[in-house]
């Protein structure tokens, strides 16, 4: 039944179409003819062409309706609004050139970091002289001469004899061993380093001069240094004086501490020395590296970095300033082009925030 | 000066040049708003509007009808008006007491006998009433073409539609309109009545 229905007003929509468009003469000339035939036979359909045909004069001849005002536009929209002019502010007319200043800085920086990297870790040496140059360059003078000694006997030698701590121990050994031997008082007081305040860090001429007094005030045992023998013995002075009898009968192959301090003031500078006739190349070969005593000079050179600069010769400065030097423009340019970047990537971005705007 | 050359000196920025054009099509554009509103105030309102778009974008305009140019502005206004009401209807003052804004004793005609002026004024608010309850498609359609006179070509263009869609959404108001008429115009004399 509905679909009777809808089938129904359908059709009348057709109908009405063609009346509607009949009335407008918006027939084609075939259309025309058929509905103008089919008129003349239907009644019903006569009657809704009639019917449509008197709406459309109804709404035709509504009255104009009457307006309530004039509508003209004030005189105060003589300023048309024209489209706004693309007026960008400068910063803004600039962004794509930050851009690329941005990108080319940024990327001269990404290499210059890159080769600072690969170049100073090729070379472990070359990269710990380095980086001492940059966190404190006195260390690196202090390191320079204390590296240099130990490509030799001799130098390794003055190396331990600057250390403070070991060469505590083995003053500490030895005095227990001729305590031993020549049964002194064990209430015989024995100056050690451990009794020197903390705050001053004793050098080795300190220590050695500390130790010779200790000596002569209530010790009378001269105690052989830790490897006093040896090469160094050609260079060494005569031994001092002991102050008792015990020590001079133990003391006189061995040097004393005073010895020791003023052989490490003349050892350093004989072994800078002969680094240098290495044809300045500081590192070690295998061979000598096995020929080495077992001595951990590495050990060491953390502690020597304490005493300060200008203790031993300045020799060995000069071969070490190489890398200093080249060293400390690289860095800058690192900061320079570090701080390009920072300052083109803040203006890039205002730029192109101005730019959306 | 002709209309070419007013609507020259519009886009040159001169509000009196444009003025004119305002009192040439006021009346039409009123009426085109008021029959497709059905309600005085919005019809001003659209009007107004429609107007001082028509200014504003008057550089846009490249030749052919001005008048066109105006109806399809203030049609697009009144049609966006009604599918605002559509989403949020309100009851306007109107609705409380019907004001004849077409009781105009100036329109009277010297021969209508005032209770011939009645039986018009009665026909003319079931019309508008007619008008109303068509769609917004179909009611701009048929003031488009039954009220302001334009061809399907007109139409088509002011409302950017085809012209089959033209010819297909008159028919559709004509006959629903006739429909509506053929049920309220039974409380009219019977020389308005349809068959």
């Amino acid at each position: 039944m509905a679909r009777l229905f809808e089938q129904r007003d359908r059709e009348r929509e057709q109908w009405d179409e063609l009346l509607s468009a009949y009335l407008d003469d918006e027939l084609s000339a075939g259309e025309r003819a058929r509905l103008e035939a089919q008129l003349a036979t239907d009644q019903a359909l006569q009657t809704e062409l009639d019917a449509l045909r008197y709406t459309v004069t109804l709404v035709r001849d509504l009255p104009p309706a009457p307006l309530p005002r004039n509508f003209i536009l004030p005189q105060t929209m003589t300023a048309r609004p024209q489209p706004a002019p693309l007026a960008r502010p400068r910063r803004a007319r600039l962004a794509p050139f930050l851009t690329a200043a941005t990108a080319i800085v940024s990327l001269m920086f990404v290499v210059v970091l890159a080769g600072d990297l690969l170049l100073l870790s090729g070379t472990g040496r070359f990269a710990s002289e380095s980086a001492n140059d940059w966190a404190m360059p006195e260390m690196a003078e202090i390191e320079a001469p204390l590296e240099a000694p130990a490509s030799e006997p001799v130098a390794e030698q003055a190396a331990v004899l600057v250390t403070v701590e070991v060469e505590a121990e083995v003053v500490v050994e030895e005095a227990e061993e001729a305590l031993d031997i020549e049964a002194v008082p064990q209430d015989t007081p024995l100056p050690m380093l451990a009794e020197i305040p903390s705050e001053t860090e004793p050098t080795a001429t300190s220590v050695a001069e500390g130790y010779a007094v200790g000596m002569s005030d209530g010790m009378s045992t001269t105690v052989p240094a830790a490897g006093g023998g040896g090469p160094t013995d050609e260079t060494a002075p005569p031994p001092a004086p002991s102050a008792s009898p015990a020590a001079e009968l133990l003391a006189m192959p061995s040097p004393t501490i005073v010895e020791e301090a003023d052989e490490a003031q003349t050892a350093l500078p004989t072994a800078a020395a002969r680094a240098q006739a290495v044809e300045g190349t500081p590192t070690l070969t295998p061979m000598e590296d096995a020929a080495l005593p077992p001595q951990p000079v590495e050990e060491e050179a953390p502690r020597a970095m304490q005493i300060p600069p200008g203790e031993f010769g300045g020799e060995a400065e000069g071969e070490h300033n190489v890398p200093s030097t080249t060293i400390m423009p690289w860095r800058t340019l690192e900061i320079v082009l570090g701080l390009a970047t920072l300052g083109l990537v803040i203006a890039t971005v205002s730029a192109w925030r101005a730019r959306r705007r | 000066m002709d209309e070419a050359s007013l609507i020259a000196a519009a886009q040159q920025g001169k509000i009196d040049a444009f003025n004119e054009l305002v009192l040439a099509y006021q009346q039409q554009v009123y009426n085109l708003a008021y029959r497709i509103m059905s309600d005085p105030a919005s019809a001003a309102d659209a009007t107004q509007d429609a107007f001082i778009a028509a200014y504003k974008s008057i550089d846009r305009f490249r030749g052919g009808s001005f008048k066109s140019y105006l109806m399809r502005i203030v049609s697009n206004r009144c049609y966006d008006e009604l599918r605002r009401r559509k989403r949020r209807p309100a009851t306007s003052f109107e609705d409380f007491g019907e004001v004849d804004e077409e009781a105009n004793p100036a329109l009277i005609n010297g021969h209508e006998r005032p209770d011939e002026y009645t039986e018009r004024q009665e026909m003319s608010h079931v019309i508008q009433a007619g008008i109303e309850t068509l769609p917004a498609d179909q009611r701009i359609t048929l003031v488009f073409s039954d009220v302001q006179g334009m061809s399907y070509q007109e139409i088509a263009e002011a409302m950017d539609v085809s012209l089959g869609t033209v010819k297909s959404r008159l028919a559709r108001a004509r006959g629903k309109l006739r429909d509506y008429l053929r049920a309220e115009m039974e409380l009219l004399p019977a020389r308005y009545r349809l068959e």
